[in-house]
């Protein structure tokens, strides 16, 4: 009796075991198609993934992700239909919306994420000369202390001093 | 801090050392505080919620401590804990030193301890336990019998060092900020709160350059997406800091040697630390998406709060004590060291703009359209990789400009070889068949800056070997000994250089995915994969998928790879295993992507990366720059060699001894 209860609990065990291993597999190997064309590659890491992962769709392989695969699928379905990449781009934002662009399209209010770089470059260089100007007008205008030094002592001096105590 | 704001208003001695001991004491509670959540984690005591979030039985003891920090909970006390020895470290340096100054620094400190720990008491304590209604008013704790386990992607040796370089990046520039508000409000003298937080800031520097470096090599060698920076907003929020703390590094030294700048240099701290902060928000507080961050949290009105009283304090301290930062700023030319500064600022500003600009977009958009949008990486490369090549050619003109002026004749003796050798590299590569810009660009400003490094040691060099006799190699550890602060730089800007020549690799990815039943072969460049085995296999604490790669490099067989992909029953999560062949010239990268959903054949994901292992490398020469620049110079000492021929007149007849230079002799 107590084999048998034993033997019964052994092959639940073992049941039980090969049950986990089964469901393991199917969680972790998750489901992906295998993307070939190099067009859809390209297309592809203009879009992100819709799962809210913030990755390209194309890199998204993230644990748990649900919707990478089915969009490299359709992806690559629309891609065989020989549109152009931007009447595929598009068919995923009439889908998803302009979230689903990797990139913001510069026009309207969203121009404004290209511009502020090149706002911060341009009024950075502008404050930058306007502070060289004004140093260089105090330099100009500070009153010069000392000796007269030739501009050849000046310049050995300048030399010297960048040879041996620069930092 | 209440001790400390009471010892600066009544100046008394007595309540100034009570203070400092406050400091000290609240450091010490703080380690036993972090000491008890570690003995939690090691005893498995799972009537802890966080313990039982973030452990099991089985995991291993190493993995045990990095759950500590692997929560929302837990790593808010380590951050206080990382603080804690910063504070600790300051205040028992500088003990009964500077008495202007070191009681505003304990109050700035002890009140960014404050906030943390507030937080960590009450709002994410990492000490809550579950419990269960006992009778009348009574709650019984409830242990749980297992816990759920570590995140599997944080399964791994370098995640275990990642965060705790991180937070002491993040939490270093504490100090500086510390100090430089402290030298505002106490209108201390000088330039000495410069000197004082020069090492501090370094230092920090140093571990959030580690701490990238190691994210970038853990997303590359975890994540499976076969890249290393995906401009994830939390991988920004990282960089933000590191940007403005570099701005810094460099334009403290115009107030150091001309006393230029002082205002910019006081706001680039407090921007520093405000953006460190802001980073941890964007990381607790789910304001933008991320693959990292975690989900909505009840820290956040604490954080935009904290973040809005830091900077109405420094804004305060500002305009109260503006009189205080007036320096009498002068350029001698515009070809010099400090217009190079300028312009070196001026960039990685830029750059630090274009980051946060770009990172928080998605979130404008919501707020004024009303629509979700994306901001990827795409856009970060298009705007950052122009930003990113400037600067680069910044770090080869930068050092070689005098200060105050540099001549014509000097211009050229400096840049003349460098600039034509980059050129000329950079025509070879077009003629070898380089079609790229920027990559060609980045070949010519590699080159260049590379070469004005090894010009600017070799020409120290000579100038010691000419005078001690020693050989030039010797000279050059001489050279570098005697200014480390400077020679240190130059390893740190030729490991950027490391670095750049990495990232140019990225230009020439190749990929290819396929169904590789066992036998099935891919061929990616010159390497060829045979797929040999396929097994599942279960281990301790998790369930492994792994594929057996052999593969050939040029027809020969070179190495087996192991692309795994984990399930962990316990959180139900799994992780992938990459496998990855490196050499100097590329990365051969295979992940197993998981099974094709219409046949159940394992599908294989290989990448071919070009150049990689030369980012981890300029990563550990940066690192290893930052070291040498934090070693104090050696001094000069004289020694006495017999001259070689007799002096005719004078009081003594013995030969006078004439002084050489010697280095390292007592």
């Amino acid at each position: 009796m107590t084999g048998t209860v034993i033997t019964l609990f052994r092959k639940r065990r073992r049941v039980a075991a090969l049950v986990m291993l089964a469901v393991a597999g199917v969680l972790i190997s998750g489901l992906v198609y295998a993307q070939n064309s190099d067009r859809a590659k390209r297309v592809g890491s203009q879009l992100m993934c819709m799962c809210n992962c913030n990755q390209i769709l194309t890199q998204c392989n993230h644990v748990g992700c649900t919707m990478s695969a089915a969009m490299i699928k359709e992806l690559d379905q629309r891609v065989q239909t020989n549109s152009s990449d931007d009447l595929v781009l598009q068919s995923f934002v009439q889908e998803f919306g302009t979230k689903v662009l990797a990139s913001p399209p510069a026009q309207g209010f969203n121009l404004l994420a290209w511009m502020i770089p090149g706002i911060a470059f341009g009024a950075g260089l502008a404050l930058v000369i306007v502070v060289i100007r004004q140093w260089r007008r105090r330099f100009e205008l500070a009153p010069a202390g000392g000796p007269p030094v030739s501009s050849e002592m000046l310049e050995r001096a300048r030399r010297q001093a960048d040879q041996e105590t620069d930092d | 801090m209440g001790g400390g704001i009471a010892a600066i208003v009544t100046r008394r001695p007595l309540l100034i050392k009570s203070a400092r001991n406050a400091g000290f004491a609240v450091c010490v509670l703080i380690w036993l505080s972090i000491s008890s959540l570690a003995y939690l984690f090691v005893t498995d005591n799972f009537s802890v919620a966080y313990v039982a979030e973030h452990s099991n039985k089985t995991q291993p003891l190493f993995f045990k401590f990095a759950a500590i920090w692997s929560g929302q909970e837990g790593s808010l006390l380590f951050w206080s804990f990382i603080l804690s020895i910063y504070v600790f470290s300051v205040l028992f340096t500088y003990r009964g030193k500077h008495p202007e100054l070191m009681p505003y620094v304990g109050v700035v400190t002890a009140g960014v301890q404050l906030f943390f720990l507030m937080i960590s008491n009450f709002v994410v304590n990492p000490f809550n336990v579950f419990g269960s209604p006992g009778a009348g008013a009574a709650m019984n704790f409830v242990a749980r019998a297992d816990g759920r386990g570590l995140n599997p992607l944080l399964e791994y040796t370098e995640m275990v060092i990642h965060p705790p370089m991180l937070y002491s990046g993040y939490t270093g520039f504490t100090i500086p900020f510390a100090f430089a508000l402290a030298a505002l409000l106490g209108r201390y003298p000088g330039e000495k709160w410069i000197h004082l937080t020069r090492r501090w800031t370094m230092i920090a520097w140093c571990f959030q350059s580690i701490g990238v470096i190691l994210g970038m090599h853990w997303a590359y060698v975890v994540l499976g997406w076969g890249g290393y920076w995906g401009w994830d907003p939390v991988e920004n929020a990282s960089i933000l800091p590191w940007l403005t703390g570099t701005a810094f590094l460099h334009s403290v030294m115009m107030q150091e040697k001309r006393g230029m700048m002082r205002v910019w240099n006081v706001w680039l701290v407090f921007v520093t630390f405000l953006l460190t902060i802001f980073g941890t928000t964007m990381t607790r507080t789910g304001l933008v998406s991320s693959v990292h961050a975690f989900a909505q949290s009840p820290v956040e009105p604490w954080f935009y709060a904290f973040i809005g009283i830091v900077f109405v304090v420094c804004f305060t301290a500002y305009w109260r004590n503006r009189d205080y930062l007036r320096s009498d700023n002068q350029l001698d030319s515009l070809a010099s060291r400090e217009s190079s500064f300028l312009f070196n600022n001026l960039i990685l500003l830029v750059a630090c703009i274009a980051v946060l600009s770009g990172t928080l977009f998605p979130v404008f958009s919501r707020w004024v359209q009303g629509t979700q949008i994306s901001v990827g990486a795409p856009f970060f490369n298009k705007v950052n990789i122009p930003i990113g090549l400037f600067l680069l050619f910044l770090t080869g003109v930068g050092p070689l400009l005098a200060w105050r002026k540099t001549s014509v004749e000097s211009l050229k003796r400096n840049f003349g070889w460098p600039a034509l050798l980059g050129i000329v590299a950079g025509i070879a590569g077009v003629a070898l068949g380089l079609r790229n810009f920027y990559v060609t660009v980045c070949l010519i400003l590699c080159v260049f800056v590379t070469l004005t490094i090894l010009q600017e040691f070799f020409r120290g060099a000579r100038v010691i070997s000419a005078r001690t006799g020693s050989n030039i190699i010797s000279s050059v550890v001489q050279l570098t000994l005697r200014n480390t602060r400077r020679y240190g730089g130059y390893v740190v800007h030729f490991g950027i250089v490391l670095i750049f020549i990495g990232f140019s690799g990225s230009a020439f990815n190749q990929d290819k995915q396929m169904d590789m039943p066992v036998g099935a072969q891919m061929e990616i460049g010159p390497y060829k994969l045979v797929h040999q085995s396929f097994d599942s296999i279960p281990e301790t604490n998790y369930t492994s998928e792994k594929a057996t790669i052999a593969v050939d490099h040029n027809g020969e067989q070179t190495i087996m790879l192991y692309p795994e992909r984990r399930f962990y029953p316990s959180n139900e999560e799994s992780g992938t295993m990459v496998a990855v062949y490196s050499t100097l010239k590329e990365d051969l990268y295979v992940v197993y992507a998981g099974r094709s959903p219409d046949t159940q054949v394992p599908v294989i994901h290989a990448y071919l990366n070009p150049l990689v292992k030369w980012v981890w490398l300029g990563g550990i020469v940066v690192v290893l720059g930052t070291i040498l620049a934090l070693v104090p110079n050696q001094q000069p000492v004289l020694a006495f060699n017999r001259a070689t021929e007799p002096i005719a007149a004078g009081p003594e007849q013995s030969p006078a001894p004439l002084p050489i230079e010697r280095r390292g002799e007592p």
